[in-house]
């Protein structure tokens, strides 16, 4: 294959990242809305969600086109694979964003609970996670994610006691319920998120050693 | 290098080498060539692949200045041993060519013409000989009713199928291929290529390609060879997906060759 196929392969990489960062601005800027009741910051992350269709439909085309012409092999196949991984993690952490956002107008300048309970923490957690995925990519460096594992265990435990807390706070006080039921759904997105940086980790071993493993 | 284990090999190679002249074109290689299988030897040119094809059924003999060392078991026995008849190794271990070369006779008389030389006479037993190789190579029903025309008049794709029936009718084992497809067009090439998928059902296919992607669709096994040695060898499905040395790496994605 020519020089023009490695070419390619970089640019589409850095248009990769780029759509990556999109989608974790879109979970980090949902959580700061949330945070700080604002809802003009949730209105602009919810607007971000058809950039995010666009760059996700243009790079999975591009991606596919890449294989059909060049027929990669290898390092070449698998660094496209991983870069489709990347894209459509990335597609499903975004959105998760735009969830996030829409949960603002619902519980806009209501009370906040418990302060938020472990909330904030379990979301700097899992962008953190997005961060060193995203990262590992970038610069090929499996050592970045080795901890993956971990970190998603800590994640889960945090779930499942902040759904705990939230489940003390509604039988004390019903009036909590519609927040609560809020928070709750927020976690698990933000679980969610956290397992697709796994998923993007797991493929970013296999581009770079060939080797499939499960991150869980 | 590399010895497949398991108990079907029908080719055991061993540190073999070879100069021409004084220069080396193979070094020290050995491997094992799986039985009833579809064995690709692929790499940048001039860096022995077609040579070690040749070693399989001597023809490098052909090349005066051509000196060999080690061995070549088929079967468990070297076919450089003293004593051992050149032609009648061929016979087992067939080869094809990269450019179709049918002898200007009649289709009937190219697939007839090996076991004649091999003492057959009884006509009856040359048709069904013939029939059996032409289907056995899938040309049979594209010339059925003209076995008797010159082979030249058939196309490109066709004469190579010819090519492949003739090799076929002095009942060989193994079947070698030097670029079997090369000087062919995609058509074809695709009918040689799902031949050789069949092909493998009764004979060992050894194949020399240019082209990597024949070698990922084609094989079940595929060798890289690079400066006279053979680098890695393997599964063909790993080769293509996680090659284990570099230089197979920068060669089959195409950063050399």
């Amino acid at each position: 294959m020519s020089d023009k196929f490695h070419d390619e392969i970089g640019l589409m990489k850095s248009d990769v990242i780029e759509m990556a960062h999109l989608a974790r601005d879109m979970l980090s800027d949902s959580m700061k809305a949330l945070v700080t009741d604002d809802e003009t910051l949730a209105a602009e992350v919810k607007a971000r969600k058809s950039e995010l269709n666009d760059r996700h439909a243009t790079m999975e085309e591009h991606i596919f086109q890449m294989i059909a012409i060049y027929q990669p092999v290898a390092k070449d196949m698998r660094s496209l694979a991983c870069a489709l991984q990347v894209v459509n993690d990335s597609m499903r952490i975004g959105r998760y964003g735009k969830d996030i956002a829409n949960t603002v107008r619902e519980i806009f300048e209501q009370p906040v609970i418990g302060n938020f309970i472990s909330i904030p923490h379990m979301s700097e957690l899992v962008i953190s996670m997005i961060d060193d995925a995203i990262l590992s990519y970038e610069q090929e460096d499996i050592g970045l994610i080795e901890g993956m594992s971990k970190r998603d265990d800590v994640v889960d435990s945090l779930r499942a006691s902040i759904f705990r807390e939230c489940l003390t706070y509604m039988m004390e006080d019903p009036g909590t319920i519609s927040r609560c039921i809020y928070y709750v759904m927020i976690v698990r997105y933000l679980e969610r998120c956290a397992d697709h940086a796994c998923k993007i980790a797991e493929k970013v071993y296999y581009m770079q050693t060939g080797e499939r493993i499960e991150i869980k | 290098m590399v010895i497949m284990t398991g108990n079907g090999h029908i080719i055991a190679v061993e540190n073999l080498n070879l100069w021409y002249g004084g220069t080396i074109a193979l070094r020290d290689v050995t491997m094992s060539i799986a039985d009833k299988r579809v064995t690709a030897l692929i790499g940048p040119s001039g860096c022995g692949k077609s040579t070690l094809l040749r070693c399989f059924n001597r023809m490098n003999d052909l090349v005066e200045s051509c000196r060999i060392d080690g061995a070549v078991n088929f079967h468990g026995k070297n076919i450089y041993a003293p004593g051992v008849d050149p032609v009648a190794v061929r016979k087992e271990i067939g080869m094809v060519f990269q450019r179709p070369n049918p002898f200007p006779k009649s289709i009937y008389e190219n697939i007839a013409y090996g076991p004649k030389v091999h003492g057959m006479k009884d006509t009856k037993k040359l048709d069904a000989i013939v029939e059996k190789s032409l289907k056995s190579a899938a040309l049979w029903d594209e010339v059925r009713d003209r076995l008797h025309e010159s082979a030249m008049g058939l196309s490109g794709g066709q004469q190579q199928r010819l090519c492949i029936a003739r090799t076929l009718a002095v009942g060989p084992e193994v079947i070698l291929m030097d670029e079997p497809c090369s000087a062919l067009d995609p058509i074809a090439t695709a009918k040689i290529e799902c031949l050789i998928d069949e092909l493998k059902r009764d004979y060992t296919v050894v194949i020399v390609t240019h082209n990597m992607q024949q070698a990922s669709r084609v094989s079940d096994f595929t060798g890289l060879m690079y400066l006279g040695e053979l680098v890695e060898y393997g599964d063909t499905r790993q080769i293509f997906e996680h090659p284990r040395e570099q230089v197979t790496e920068n060669y089959i994605t195409g950063r050399f060759g």
